[in-house]
């Protein structure tokens, strides 16, 4: 997003992220997608930073940075590790529904470590069964005199291999509750998921919960609200961090290319000076121009508390992640055989980017509900409307 | 906005209704869950929207469907976040 930027504080703050990157992360993502699995280690230095609780206010810990900002570390993020990134995202989706329906008491308790990456989350809504249509969630909490005893299988679960705390979206007598349930819990289990084509080193699992105790304590907002309420404030964060985690994938794919297409010969010529590759080329580019606008219009309208926000998050992430897709494809086929070999993070690019198109909404749901957003609009005569 | 009335909350946020769904009118009384005018994904859009048109928040005391459920309660729920 930098040629959107129009401060110095988000400058500085987008180089140190790329710097970050570039250190950490760049010269290790081919490695940790090979072996699926994010070290500890780079994890740590996530916490250290304080990138894991950036959104956060600094009375929880956090460093109280704005949406932009938050977009801007995505975007660098995403640059250097889908997979990575994936973790950011899901402990703003936790951290975020926390702060905006969590009690005071259990923001006192929860937030501090999340600020701090002491303790890692994950948002655990997605079923084997139950994906889009999240009224349809099976996951059982049955009340007892303590809370809740729970039972039921969530899938898909980004980090959970790792996390320490999960946000379970369920139901009670019928109505939709959330609930923090602790990985210490017994009668809990984490089955890792394995050989994904993309974010394969993001720590996917199963969770099985068997007659696993909820303190009454551990509810996030009010029995009846979970899905109408708490899930989309952190599928909102989730939204915001994976658009703009597609940026930098994008962008990735744009410098991949440009670079190759400038120093790769054939002949007398470099690959750039073909015809057909300039195409590709400029329709990555005006691509990335274009996400870069969306994705720093919907973080703005967030900052500014625009009711437009939802609106703009989900253009944002439709059209980065598709973009993301398109580029990907390109800068592998400008790449040729090389850029299909595991060392080239254009092979990389191209799988974590159609993961992208799916998380925190399908390509189809965002179509669905900006479709009939725009057609809404039309008025209940379907009289042309300025916009 | 700093001083509204009654009348200028309904009118802002069932523009702001006629305009994100597909539906003739509705009258003030109707229950907007039970019609299905808002969905789960429209329903945190409203509430955002009257967060940050009439500068209150949500809190957790206030999810209660009693609050959201028509456009008489929503005008009656800003009414009194904003005696507040």
């Amino acid at each position: 997003m930098q040629h959107v930027l129009t401060t110095d504080v988000y400058k500085t703050r987008h180089e140190e992220f790329k710097a970050f990157v570039a250190l950490n992360v760049e010269p290790f993502a081919e490695q940790w997608d090979r072996e699926q699995k994010i070290p500890e280690a780079v994890i740590a230095k996530l916490a250290k930073c304080g990138y894991l609780g950036c959104s956060l206010p600094a009375e929880y810990n956090g460093q109280g940075w704005d949406t932009v900002t938050f977009g801007l570390l995505n975007e660098a993020l995403g640059r250097g590790s889908s997979a990575l990134t994936g973790v950011l995202t899901v402990q703003a989706m936790v951290s975020m529904a926390l702060l905006k329906w969590g009690t005071a008491e259990q923001k006192r308790k929860w937030l501090p470590p999340l600020a701090r990456g002491e303790m890692i989350a994950a948002f655990a809504l997605t079923e084997p069964g139950t994906g889009s249509d999240l009224q349809s969630v099976s996951t059982e909490f049955s009340r007892n005199s303590n809370g809740f005893i729970l039972n039921g299988t969530k899938k898909w679960i980004s980090c959970a291999q790792f996390a320490g705390m999960f946000l379970v979206f369920g139901k009670t007598e019928q109505r939709p509750v959330a609930c923090l349930v602790s990985r210490d819990s017994p009668g809990l289990s984490v089955e890792p998921i394995t050989d994904l084509m993309g974010f394969r080193a993001a720590g996917l699992a199963q969770l099985h919960f068997e007659n696993v105790e909820v303190p009454a304590a551990n509810v996030i907002g009010k029995p009846g609200f979970a899905l109408s309420h708490v899930a989309p404030v952190g599928l909102h964060y989730g939204r915001v961090s994976t658009a703009c985690s597609a940026l930098g994938l994008l962008r990735g794919c744009f410098e991949e290319s440009i670079a190759h297409a400038a120093k790769r010969k054939i002949g007398n010529k470099t690959v750039g000076d073909i015809g057909m590759i300039r195409s590709l080329i400029a329709r990555m580019g005006t691509d990335l121009e274009a996400a870069r606008l969306l994705c720093h219009s919907a973080c703005r309208a967030e900052d500014e508390h625009l009711p437009e926000v939802f609106e703009k998050t989900f253009m944002a992430k439709y059209f980065t992640s598709r973009a993301a897709v398109g580029a990907a494809s390109d800068a592998v086929q400008i790449r040729g055989a090389s850029g299909c070999h595991g060392d080239s993070p254009t092979s990389r690019f191209y799988r974590d980017a159609k993961i992208m198109e799916i998380i925190e909404g399908t390509t189809q749901i965002h179509e669905d509900v900006l479709g009939k957003m725009f057609v809404g609009r039309a008025g209940p005569l379907g009289r042309p409307r300025r916009v | 906005m700093t001083v509204i009335d009654e009348k200028e909350i309904k009118e802002t946020v069932r523009r702001f209704i006629l305009g994100s769904v597909n539906i003739p009118d509705f009258k003030d009384d109707d229950n907007l869950f039970e019609s299905g005018i808002v969905n789960s994904l429209f329903a945190v859009q409203l509430m955002t929207f009257i967060e940050m048109t009439f500068a209150i928040e949500v809190a957790t005391d206030d999810l209660d469907i009693e609050n959201f459920k028509s456009l008489n309660a929503m005008t009656a729920f800003v009414l009194k976040k904003n005696e507040n």
